[in-house]
């Protein structure tokens, strides 16, 4: 048990780490960032209680915002996808899983936890890119970097989650 | 309330993700300069069309009240643009226009003020009646002009009215004489328009074109030179064939004579006895 609180803060800590001082300074053609923060909230297990998804999202999203010089931006968008994860996560959950299971390509099966990952960093990117932008005056732009920045980020889930399975 | 109970427990996270969202917001208004200004500039505008529309809707209530007050003001402005209207048109008689007819005079020329209290149009022979007569130091024969030009010639004094020719009359004659030549004739008016008068006796060789301006040529011993009598508007030859005949657009409205000034002349007696000794020899 204390062992998957150290691993869990770890996780935490490294993907601060990695987010504000890497991943945060790559924009590629212009659009695309990854937010691979956000797959902290991915691996939370599915029996958490919305209050600590809710409190880790927020506190994850205000330390990277601390970070990055956003305050409130990362956290609006963490505290939105923690909101709806648990909705999510049951609607891509197979039914033959029983108990609490911490999502990944092993425990839900390749595909829906793809799809649960798609759709959380759709809710993610989205949320954080309209209050980035804060405008609908120039909507392709907004639409391009969120799908971009979906794109990117997703794939660097999939690596990340693949070499863990490795 | 049990249920209540319940429905609270159940959906307690709710407040927690709003309390949370809230609070990112309030963060991300408060510090991020980009959002804090779009924040303000859109509830600006969606204030603002709010406004707008109820405004749209209010403004339909006070269209009484604001008519009335328009109404109110009209009227306020009408009666101090007539006030206005005449405080300029006695500016206008006393200083400008007098000034200018002043300055074409020559010094020992005085003018009379006087005030026009009774004045034709219709006749074949009309008159006006001034409120200046001999104790006023007017005499037969004297000039009368107003702002615009010449009116007339005084005709017969008492004592403290006169009554002149107006330019509007069978026996008046002025001679006159086409700006910036000297070819002369005499400025005669033919009953019907009193807007128009026929400058006569005109040599056939003046050379002038319609809109050049007639004043009075100082030849008669009335009127001083120059002084403004009125547009040549339209030009015929006379019956005889040795003149042309002028029609000249008077530039004084005789409709609305009011303040007119007399010119006195005190060398006119003298000029009247020489011209007459040599007539009468």
């Amino acid at each position: 048990m204390i062992i998957n609180y150290i691993q869990r803060a770890l996780w935490f800590v490294g993907l601060v780490l990695l987010q504000v001082l890497i991943l945060n300074h790559v924009l590629i053609a212009g659009y695309a960032t990854p937010l691979l923060y956000v797959y902290f909230i991915l691996k939370l297990d599915s029996g958490i209680s919305r209050y600590s998804l809710l409190m880790l999202a927020f506190l994850l999203g205000i330390v990277i915002d601390i970070f990055s010089n956003t305050p409130g931006l990362n956290a609006t968008a963490a505290v939105f996808l923690a909101f709806l994860r648990p909705s999510i996560l049951r609607l891509f959950t197979p039914r033959d899983i029983l108990g609490d299971f911490v999502p990944s390509f092993r425990s839900m099966g390749i595909w829906p936890f793809l799809k649960f990952a798609i759709a959380s960093v759709l809710v993610l990117t989205t949320i954080l890119i309209v209050m980035e932008f804060f405008s609908f005056v120039n909507p392709l732009s907004i639409l391009i970097r969120i799908a971009s920045c979906s794109l990117l980020t997703l794939f660097c889930i999939v690596g990340v989650e693949s070499l863990r399975r490795a | 309330m049990r249920n209540l109970l319940n429905f609270l427990a159940k959906y307690s996270y709710w407040f927690l993700f709003l309390v949370l969202e809230t609070l990112s917001l309030a963060l991300l208004f408060r510090f991020n300069r980009y959002q804090q200004g779009r924040f303000f500039t859109s509830s600006n505008y969606v204030a603002g069309k709010v406004y707008d529309a109820s405004n749209e809707f209010t403004s339909y209530f006070n269209l009484r009240s604001i008519n009335d007050g328009l109404l109110d003001r009209n009227m306020i402005l009408s009666k101090q643009v007539i006030n206005l209207r005449r405080a300029l048109e006695d500016y206008r008689l006393d200083s400008v226009e007098i000034n200018s007819i002043e300055k074409m005079l020559p010094d020992s020329t005085k003018l009379i003020k006087a005030h026009v209290i009774r004045n034709s149009l219709n006749m074949v022979d009309n008159y006006i009646t001034l409120d200046k007569g001999k104790l006023d130091g007017v005499k037969k024969e004297m000039g009368i002009v107003n702002g615009e030009g010449v009116v007339g010639i005084v005709y017969l004094t008492s004592r403290k009215y006169a009554v002149a020719i107006s330019l509007l009359n069978s026996k008046s004659s002025v001679s006159c004489k086409i700006l910036g030549t000297n070819y002369f004739g005499y400025l005669k008016w033919e009953y019907g328009n009193t807007r128009y008068a026929f400058l006569k006796e005109l040599p056939r060789h003046a050379s002038f074109s319609l809109g050049d301006s007639i004043v009075t040529s100082g030849y008669s011993s009335v009127f001083p030179e120059g002084i403004m009598v009125g547009t040549i508007e339209d030009m015929t030859n006379s019956g005889d064939g040795f003149s042309t005949v002028l029609k000249v657009k008077l530039s004084t409205d005789f409709g609305k004579l009011g303040d007119v000034r007399i010119i006195s002349r005190p060398t006119l007696n003298e000029k009247n006895k020489l011209e007459g000794s040599v007539i009468g020899k």
